[in-house]
């Protein structure tokens, strides 16, 4: 059985701040780390390696730094790692993105099952993965909160909808996203830190690829940010509430009712 | 020439109408002026009447297609069925709610489609026929606005609550049906659904909200605070360091990976006031805070501070009501 788990590299923290004269996002010193949420989607597929003896294979597109999260994951357990890295790639947006993993997992063949994280924390979209899952035709599964494998060639899965546990059934192959919740990932042992550095670690760039460039990069992403800006949290006028809490209390009691709430 | 549409995705909540629909159903109808046709897409079994549940909210049509495989057909069925009616009618934009529902079904649309999709939005406007969709990033430090000028249909799903459903006394929306053809997908298969049961008001929905965090995280603030919730006819909600609680889960999460609240009144106890925190509940109508910590952020986002002990006040606050 072949794993192939999606991964992307983020900036370290949230607190990026915005160039006040070129209005771009200011990531200058910012380190990159493998996309928290990613994290759950190595370890549920380390969990199915130790069941099945799978292999498993990180999947990442970006700039060669990149490279390092790819070394983490391996770190975790995973067997190897692919990066996608080229010049036409880059600006993509989620269906450019989406696009070249597609193409790249089909280039590396047998997948059986391909797993992705909620959602990247930069972006916040959690679009990539139903992306690629409709490119490959294959059927989906989002927001998983558990994954087991329950037959030779079937996934059973439980997802939490806003108003009913579901649970799935899927022949393979399929794409499969993890909720956060579903494992805690582990930490890379000293020894497996070690042998990531013997692992594969494949560069695959635009001519490894059989790609339409019209579907490319900046020129195949339909959206354009045209903003960016720092959100400025409405100030309110503060009327505040003083001396003894009966006394404070008692005057927020007072203010409710003028306002109609008591 | 006719005007173009604005379609709202109708989605299913157990037998009713998801509100985040009815929310999007009302900005689409402010949006659209004169300008646009706003429909409202249902997808329902032959025996259902959800429209009944839509109609009041005032689309100009909502548009049903009925087959009784949809309530609980599969992510790629549903993307399947929207994709014909899309071929069929060649709406300018289309709406999701940004529930796990919205959010999984959107973006297959969009691959099939090969067009844009605006995650998560926060606001919504046009510029002529262009949707400029506001979106945060990185945990909602950053807001982004963005379009998708070339292609269309134009799409973004829309965090739940980011707008207030408004019935409109007078609405007539036309009623009609679309057809398509239903294409299974027999490699995945739903084989149970429960409803979770919650009959209760969430946070999400509740008038009156008790909020509390890591300041009023303990065992008698909890049940003071439970108290005052059933005094005030609200319910609890907590900043994300509670939802590791067994008690709390992430439903009962106000703020920016949680729920967005506009309550008519929030009391926020022990809560610093992260930005990812008051994204969550800064347009609720009445906001009052009590934090020890005279430099609180939550301050400066709120009508009424109390600078003290969250324990002391809610004490006070129960013995004085009546
Ligand atoms: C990507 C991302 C998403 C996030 N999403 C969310 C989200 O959706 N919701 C959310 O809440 N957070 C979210 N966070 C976390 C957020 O940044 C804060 O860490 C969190 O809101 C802090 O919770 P808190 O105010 O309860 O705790 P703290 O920041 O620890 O504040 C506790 C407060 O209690 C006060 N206090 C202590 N003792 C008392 C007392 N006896 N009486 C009164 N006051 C007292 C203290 O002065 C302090 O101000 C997110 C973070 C990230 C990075
Ligand atoms: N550049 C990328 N390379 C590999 N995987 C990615 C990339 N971007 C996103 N993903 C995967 O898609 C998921 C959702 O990302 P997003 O849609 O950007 O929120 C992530 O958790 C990753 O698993």
């Amino acid at each position: 059985m072949k794993i192939v788990v999606c991964i992307k590299q983020v900036p370290e923290t949230n607190d990026v701040t915005i160039d006040p004269h070129t209005h771009n996002l200011d990531r200058r010193g910012l380190a990159g780390v493998m996309n928290p949420f990613d994290k759950n989607a190595v370890e549920q597929a380390l969990q199915l390696k130790a069941a099945t003896d799978a292999e498993v294979v990180l999947l990442t597109m970006g700039p060669d730094d990149y490279a390092q999260s790819l070394r983490e994951g391996m770190a975790m357990g995973a067997d190897s790692g692919v990066l996608l890295s080229d010049r036409a790639f880059a600006g993509a947006d989620t269906l450019a993105t989406g696009y070249v993993l597609a193409q790249a997992i089909a280039k590396i063949g047998d997948v059986d099952l391909i797993i992705f994280g909620r959602q990247a924390v930069d972006a916040d979209t959690g679009q990539v993965g139903p992306i690629v899952a409709e490119f490959l035709h294959q059927p989906q599964i989002t927001y998983a909160a558990t994954l087991r494998l329950s037959g030779p060639n079937e996934v059973t899965a439980e997802r939490l909808l806003e108003d009913t546990k579901q649970t799935l059934v899927a022949q393979l192959p399929a794409v499969v996203s993890v909720r956060s919740e579903l494992n805690t990932p582990r930490y890379p042992t000293p020894r497996n830190i070690q042998l990531s550095f013997t692992k594969p670690l494949t560069t695959w760039h635009h001519d490894d690829l059989d790609l339409d460039d019209t579907r490319l990069g900046q020129a195949g992403s339909p959206t354009i940010v045209t903003k960016v800006y720092a959100p400025t949290p409405v100030k309110r006028a503060l009327t505040p509430l003083t001396g003894t809490p009966q006394e404070a209390a008692s005057q927020l009691i007072k203010a409710l009712k003028d306002r109609q709430l008591l | 020439m006719s005007k173009p549409e604005l379609w709202v995705v109708a989605e299913r909540r157990l037998d009713h109408i998801e509100p985040t629909t009815q929310q999007l159903i009302t900005k689409a109808t402010r949006l659209a002026g004169d300008h646009f046709h706003v429909v409202t897409v249902l997808l329902e079994a032959t025996t259902d009447h959800l429209e009944d549940e839509l109609q009041p909210y005032g689309p100009d049509e909502i548009r049903i297609v009925r087959d009784d495989r949809f309530p609980t057909a599969t992510d790629a069925e549903l993307a399947d069925a929207l994709k014909q009616l899309i071929d069929a009618a060649h709406p300018n934009t289309v709406l999701f709610g940004a529930t796990i529902t919205g959010r999984s079904i959107a973006p297959r649309l969009q691959a099939k489609l090969q067009t844009g999709l605006t995650a998560d939005c926060l606001d919504l406007r046009f510029d002529d026929e262009t949707l400029v969709a506001t979106k945060p990033s990185y945990g909602d430090n950053i807001m982004c606005e963005i379009i998708c000028p070339d292609r269309r249909p134009q799409m973004a799903t829309v965090r739940p609550n980011t707008f207030v459903a408004q019935p409109q006394a007078d609405a007539t929306p036309a009623i009609t049906t679309a057809h398509i053809t239903f294409h299974p997908v027999a490699r995945l298969h739903v084989t149970a659904a429960t409803p979770v049961v919650n009959t209760a008001t969430t946070v999400g929905d509740a008038s009156r909200v008790v909020a509390l965090g890591r300041g009023a995280a303990n065992e008698d603030t909890i049940a003071s605070a439970t108290q005052l919730a059933e005094k005030l006819g609200g319910r609890i909600g907590v900043s994300r360091p509670l939802t590791d609680q067994d008690r709390f889960t992430h439903d009962d999460q106000i703020g920016q990976s949680g729920n967005t609240i506009h309550p008519d009144l929030i009391l926020n106890f022990g809560i610093s006031g992260a930005v990812q925190y008051l994204v969550g509940m800064q347009d609720s109508q009445t906001i009052v805070s009590v934090n020890s910590d005279p430099n609180a952020p939550i301050f400066a986002a709120s009508d009424y501070g109390y600078v003290g002990d969250a324990q002391a006040f809610m004490t006070a606050l129960l013995a004085q009501f009546a």
